[in-house]
């Protein structure tokens, strides 16, 4: 009888230990990479979108650009184009295409030919040229829209096979920047051709061709997208030969997958909850991204015309205590509209300290006393800004303190980003996320005058010399004139407070240990390109 | 028996009928074009003009009706808005993946449970059945998904034993073919069949568990009721008294007739486990229809909805036809008490 006891522990202990992975894992789960993103994408295709989540999943992974930007030198490197030369004053780039670049071969697509000057025309005609056969397919294109890429360019001609010229209307220095995002993708000509030929050209952003390091494979709304490694990768590519997103929009449930290790990455964990994570498995990596959220002043409106009480206002806000309660720690106190990250960056301005005293002194000097104003705190979390409802109240008894009495305001999103451009505010919280390394993307579209019509100034701050500026600053392509330029911008900036920059929140990623190679630029999408993951190291465990 | 039968049979089919023209006039109650709630074709696609005519668009509403039920037994049950794909072939991937794991909870619910609830009527009163009996009254009164939450917590975070979300490591790349993924991993074109088939089966332990311990509780004590009743009756003390000892009363009379009076709640259970895996798949991403009609109510796709509701409804109603033929078949005493009839 005992014996009989005996066998059955003897059969529990080893279905046990069955379910535990002390054995080398298995070849497909050593040769891949589960990454548990937050969302569905919205198309295949980055030139059709602005959504994060969708460049995330498709732009690094599928595609390649003609340049790409390196983060860390700040300086803009090869990628399909070898090389390129400015022409005739900046109004005319030359680039030079690099061969031998293969694309995607897939069960629906067999490429005849290798990448040539027809795919960029193609690729550019796409979003720019109305008349072209695909414009119409798939409908807009706002990134290049809103950067006013699309009115830019003039055309993009095709000089040889492999050069191509993109002319433009007037010279502007954040062009190359617009071109290294992760928006202004190659596809493949020859694709869009045969899909023509066959009739269903809405394919082209569903089963998409690149040249990237990973080639499409499979994809089920809610459930996964599968890619796999592109063999004929043009540079060094990856070290895993699958690549699954796993869809899991729920936060809680992406920290339990990865804790459970069924994510080997996943984005955007619960900050609060990092604590708690165990530090020797799982890796929480963070990146200053090219964010910033601010309180602007409406300078249109009585008393924020005068600078004085910009300043004064600025003073009084304790952004130290907003950072810790507000993002848990979890952001970088900004001291200028630009993130420290950007070249053009300058922090020997004035710093606005916490300093009520200051803050009454320079109310009392403006002529004002029992101030009543309103601010108004946007109703959806950003990334820039995790509860701006919560930082109104706080900054609200920051204001009582200096006699200032201030009322919360709040709409639904879309109706507050109408009554926002109509002026209807004193104040308001919002930010600004960047999409590309260019200095200039904090400046023009936030503050230039341009933008008070537009209404993408806040502040409905006018301010000829600023404007002068901004616009002297992407005129030329010297980069020491234009930091010199920016710099200016900046102290101009902080003298005027037409907005009070409080924070640039960082964005996290948490990893398995054994996972090594994933980039979280700060600009842009993540990126698998250079991904591997270290079996052996488990194995030791 | 064949009177019996057919009105079975013409219970189900009035109730099928019911069932199909309340669905038909969901299409009516949802918000939106009738249409595009039946086909999944919207309005300003080129298609719809076609599909108007198709489902008779332009005609009264009884025309309208015959062409659905056309189309609802033709397996043509229109696209789903959200993505574009056949609703029944999807469907039919969800069907089977949520039977699989209803079918094992019920297997698991009924070893455990029936055994349990004759060891408690046998011990009846005792320290033992005691002891049973409350752990099954906790069992069947914790809810679902909190019992989910604690043996998550317990087993795959604490104890890191099994996985959480989905039907297997996607890395393994196993498509689904017929949704069952115990099927589908033997169907794959796979190397790592055996090492599939582990995970497959890891993934599916913690959602069959909780899913059965809510009908595995009420089983046992259902059982250990009817069999504590047998063991009260004159012909149990008729076979003690000619001698039979304890074990053979038990297995012989108590347990067979127990089980009858058991088996007539097996509808019950099944309704259990079907409401029940609503929620276990939505914790567990099981891709069932629970899960399926939770995501479809949220993204507003009605013909999935309408889809989900029916084939929930269906099933029910069908296993209730095939649980009552069977008890007329086996069970004269229910075709009598019914009908009077042999």
């Amino acid at each position: 009888m005992i014996k009989a006891y005996a066998n059955v522990a003897v059969i529990a202990a080893a279905f046990l230990s069955g379910c535990q992975s002390d054995e080398p894992e298995p070849a497909p789960l050593a040769n891949g990479i589960i990454y548990c993103s937050e969302g569905n994408p919205a198309s295949f295709n980055p030139q059709l979108v602005t959504s994060g989540t969708t460049v995330d999943a498709t732009a690094a992974q599928l595609y390649d650009r003609l340049i790409d930007y390196d983060a860390e030198q700040q300086k803009f490197v090869p990628a399909l184009a070898k090389r390129w030369e400015t022409l005739d004053n900046g109004t005319r780039y030359r680039f030079h295409l690099r061969e031998g670049v293969k694309f995607h071969t897939t069960s629906y697509f067999q490429p005849s030919r290798e990448l040539t000057a027809e795919d960029v025309r193609f690729s550019f005609n796409r979003w720019l040229d109305e008349t072209s056969l695909y414009h119409q397919v798939g409908g807009s294109y706002p990134f290049f829209r809103a950067t006013g890429l699309d009115q830019l360019i003039n055309k993009v001609v095709k000089i040889d096979k492999m050069t191509v010229d993109i002319v433009l209307n007037n010279a502007d220095s954040s062009f190359l920047a617009n071109l290294a995002t992760d928006f202004a993708v190659i596809l493949s000509a020859e694709y869009a051709q045969q899909l023509l030929i066959e009739e269903r050209p809405g394919q082209i952003d569903a089963l998409p061709i690149g040249t990237g390091p990973y080639r499409f494979e499979s994809y089920r709304k809610d459930v996964l997208i599968r890619y796999s490694r592109h063999p004929g990768y043009w540079r060094e590519g990856p070290g895993i030969e699958h690549l699954v997103y796993s869809i899991t929009p729920n936060a809680n449930k992406r920290m339990l997958k990865l804790v459970t290790g069924e994510c080997d990455i996943i984005p955007y964990p619960l900050v609060s909850e990092l604590q708690a994570l165990n530090r020797d498995q799982l890796i929480v990596t963070d990146e200053v991204s090219p964010n910033v959220s601010f309180w602007a002043f409406n300078t249109e409106k009585e008393p924020f015309d005068d600078p004085l009480v910009r300043q004064a206002l600025s003073h009084a806000i304790n952004r130290e205590a907003i950072i810790q309660t507000i993002y848990d720690g979890n952001a970088e106190l900004a001291q200028s509209i630009l993130p420290p990250t950007s070249w053009a960056y300058d922090d020997r301005g004035i710093q606005y300290q916490y300093d009520p005293e200051k803050a009454k002194r320079l109310l009392k000097e403006a002529g004002h006393s029992n101030l009543n104003i309103n601010i108004w705190a946007m109703p959806v979390q950003r990334v820039y800004n995790p509860n701006a409802r919560r930082m109104a109240e706080l900054m609200q008894s920051d204001l009582a303190q200096i006699g200032v009495s201030a009322s919360i305001v709040s709409y639904e999103w879309n109706t507050f980003r109408r009554r926002l451009s109509r002026g209807e505010h004193d104040t308001v919280l919002i930010g600004w996320y960047a999409d590309n390394a260019d200095p200039d993307n904090f400046f023009r579209p936030l503050l230039s005058c341009a933008a008070v019509a537009t209404g993408g100034n806040r502040a409905n701050w006018c301010h000829p010399g600023f404007d002068q500026l901004l616009y002297s600053a992407i005129a030329t392509t010297v980069p020491e004139e234009r930091k010199a330029l920016y710099q200016s911008a900046q102290h101009l900036l902080n003298q005027q407070q037409p907005l009070l920059p409080i924070a640039h929140s960082k964005r996290f990623q948490a990893q398995q240990k054994n996972i090594s190679g994933v980039e979280l630029p700060p600009y842009g999408g993540i990126n698998f390109r250079l991904a591997t993951k270290d079996t052996a190291e488990e194995e030791s465990q | 028996m064949t009177r019996y039968l057919l009105g079975r049979l013409s219970v189900f089919i009035i109730a099928v009928f019911l069932l199909t023209v309340f669905s038909f006039s969901l299409n009516y109650l949802f918000p939106g074009d009738p249409i595009t709630n039946m086909s999944g074709i919207r309005s300003f696609q080129s298609s719809y003009p076609l599909m108007v005519e198709l489902r008779g668009g332009d005609q009264n509403l009884a025309i309208q009706y015959l062409s659905y039920l056309q189309h609802l037994f033709a397996g043509d049950w229109g696209l789903s808005l959200s993505n574009g794909t056949p609703v029944f072939a999807d469907g039919i991937q969800h069907f089977m993946a949520s039977i699989e794991l209803i079918l094992l909870a019920l297997l698991v619910a009924v070893f455990f449970g029936l055994p349990l609830g004759v060891f408690a009527a046998s011990r009846f009163r005792q320290r033992s059945d005691q002891t049973v009996i409350s752990l099954a009254m906790v069992g069947y009164s914790i809810p679902v998904f909190w019992l989910a939450q604690l043996m998550i917590l317990l087993f795959a975070i604490k104890l890191g034993w099994f996985p959480i979300t989905g039907q297997i490591n996607p890395l393994y790349g196993v498509e689904p073919q017929t949704g069952s993924i115990l099927i589908d991993v033997f169907l794959s074109d796979s190397e790592y069949k055996a090492a599939a088939l582990q995970d497959a089966l890891n993934h599916i332990v913690l959602p069959v568990i909780i899913l059965a311990i809510m009908p595995m509780m009420l089983l046992l004590r259902l059982m250990r009721n009817a069999t504590q009743e047998m063991l009260q009756k004159p012909f149990v003390k008729a076979a003690r008294a000619r001698g039979l000892n304890e074990f053979r009363v038990l297995v012989k009379h108590a347990i067979p007739n127990a089980v009858q009076s058991v088996l007539q709640q097996t509808t019950l259970i099944f309704s259990l486990l079907l409401t029940n895996s609503i929620v276990v798949e939505s914790i567990f991403n099981w891709p069932g229809m629970g899960n399926w009609l939770i995501r479809s109510i949220f993204e507003r796709d009605y013909p999935t909805i309408q889809a989900a509701v029916l084939m929930f409804a269906f099933v029910i109603l069908f296993f209730n036809l095939l649980v009552e033929l069977y008890h007329g078949w086996r069970f004269p005493i229910v075709r009598h008490e019914q009908y009077a009839t042999r």
